[in-house]
């Protein structure tokens, strides 16, 4: 009895292999990125726009690590935690090989600046973003449970649909020019696609996530509206500043992320302060120093929004934004959530349920830790400094980070 | 922590029951870990659900408590825990 029961337990997860087939590509598209920042080393500091490797990095991060990352944990957990299963499960696989090839032939068109590979890449990466946002809103439409939690999601949804529109407009805009300007929607669809898209997201995800690794009371709902009020209206107000240059505007929307932001962390401070765990391991090292670099990414765009002299402040900001908080984070929520899907998962031929403990490889977690936490300081101040060298190295060293993370997600979905 | 756990709890026979129904997440986890982590709480422990806890069981598992379903009302998951010997 018992057993069939435990048996029921397991169908109520999705295949291993869905999940998993996200996360691994995910650690794969992590040691493209820094690969490509190798390679672009040299017009980082300086990076205005326009094709090249630095273009094809930051979406090597966001669509194959990011947004990756958000859809196997999204298809994993958004139907456990609404309690509304997928309907069914072949258009996960749909989606994941439209998203995947399409993210590599999207990211080469960049690097190469070939039309062609924009053109088939950008169809095939917008059609499986879109596939993903309509099976998350089937879930949220359904959900009864969680609604701060699912507010998030909507306001996700709606932005991956708004970047995915505007990810189109500009690469047809490469060959035909019929874009009043080009930057300032290119500005607009990044606005979206990293704080709408994957801030909000995260933020989200966060008020069920964190509370349950850190074994915390549910987090009091009312911080949580205001801070989605404030994300929205960062949004709203994000939109016409960036895509007409609208300086007080700019300010507005800044200023709305800033008491969004604010929001978050504070919630996630009571999270801390409430937590029955007391040791809560080195993954949330990473999760902290994300939350960190989250406030200073901010900063650092208020501060070159009222002019300070900091020196490629736009940039800097990005790669803070970027690198420094979401990289970081979905990092570390990554390192504690597969050894988490791969115990729920494992089958051994001993009939024993691994522990979360065999399942996590400290050693290459602690390589990743320490360089990525490298990477980013150098070349954090390589762009400040304008001084290749620095980024370069910066970069050669999140590869070995990277290489290292990818090994102890191999050696997760080994064992299941 | 030292305030009151969420969800309510009775002992029945000696045995500890932990009723986390009508919690939202991460409660029921938080509920039941505040009472199996203390040390003179050697179980069994009935735990009374509304629905099957299986992100609890990596939990569970780590420290040392096997579960079981065991039959329970309409609308109740009612699982059993006993700590490994």
């Amino acid at each position: 009895m018992s057993m069939l029961m435990l048996s029921g337990a397991k169908d109520r997860l999705l295949p291993s292999s869905i999940p998993f087939r996200f996360f691994a590509s995910a650690s794969v598209f992590h040691i493209l990125f820094w690969i490509a920042l190798l390679m672009g080393a040299d017009d980082l500091a300086t990076f205005n726009g326009g094709t090249g490797w630095v273009l094809a990095a930051i979406h090597l991060a966001t669509l194959g690590t990011f947004a990756m990352t958000a859809m196997g944990a999204a298809f994993q957990l958004l139907p456990i935690a609404t309690r509304q299963p997928l309907v069914h499960n072949w258009p996960t696989y749909l989606t994941f090989w439209l998203f995947m090839p399409g993210t590599l032939i999207l990211t080469f068109g960049m690097a190469t600046t070939s039309m062609a590979a924009l053109t088939v890449g950008g169809i095939a990466t917008s059609s499986g973003l879109l596939g993903f946002a309509l099976l998350t809103a089937d879930n949220l439409r359904r959900a009864s449970s969680l609604p701060l939690v699912t507010a998030h999601g909507w306001i996700a949804m709606i932005s991956v649909l708004a970047l995915t529109v505007l990810a189109l407009l500009l690469i047809f805009d490469l060959d035909t020019g019929f874009l009043p300007d080009h930057r300032a929607a290119a500005a607009t669809h990044m606005s979206f696609a990293a704080f709408g898209f994957m801030g909000v997201l995260v933020f989200g995800f966060s008020y069920v996530l964190i509370p349950m690794f850190a074994l915390s009371r549910a987090l009091p709902p009312r911080i949580g509206w205001m801070g989605l009020v404030f994300s929205a209206l960062a949004l709203a107000f994000a939109t016409p500043a960036l895509l007409l240059e609208i300086t007080i505007l700019q300010f507005a929307a800044l200023l709305c992320a800033h008491i969004s932001a604010a929001a978050y962390l504070w919630q996630m401070r009571t999270a801390f302060k409430t937590r029955m765990r007391k040791r809560l391991g080195p993954a949330f090292i990473v999760i902290r120093a994300s939350w960190a670099l989250l406030a200073i990414s901010l900063l650092v765009a208020l501060a070159t929004l009222l002019g300070a002299p900091i020196p490629n402040g736009a940039t800097l900001f990005g790669f803070l934004l970027l690198a420094g908080w979401l990289l970081t984070f979905l990092l570390g929520v990554l390192q504690r959530i597969m050894p988490f899907l791969a115990s729920m998962h494992a089958n051994p031929k001993d009939g024993r349920t691994p522990l979360l403990s065999e399942l996590t490889a400290q050693r290459p977690l602690d390589i990743h830790m320490f360089c990525h936490g490298a990477a980013l300081v150098l070349v954090a101040t390589g762009i400040v400094t304008d001084i290749t060298l620095l980024i370069a190295t910066g970069a050669a060293i999140g590869l070995i980070g990277a290489i290292a993370f990818a090994t102890f997600a191999a050696l997760v979905i080994r064992k299941l | 922590m030292t305030e009151e756990p969420p969800g309510k709890y009775w002992r029945d026979d000696g045995i500890l029951h932990i009723d986390v129904r009508g919690l939202g997440p991460p409660e029921p986890m938080v509920a039941i870990l505040f009472h199996i982590e203390k040390p003179e709480e050697v179980g069994p422990v009935i735990v009374h659900h509304f629905c099957e806890p299986i992100y609890f069981y990596p939990e569970l598992t780590e420290m040392g408590w096997s579960y079981e379903i065991i039959p329970g009302e309409p609308e109740e998951v009612r699982l059993i825990l006993r700590q490994k010997t």
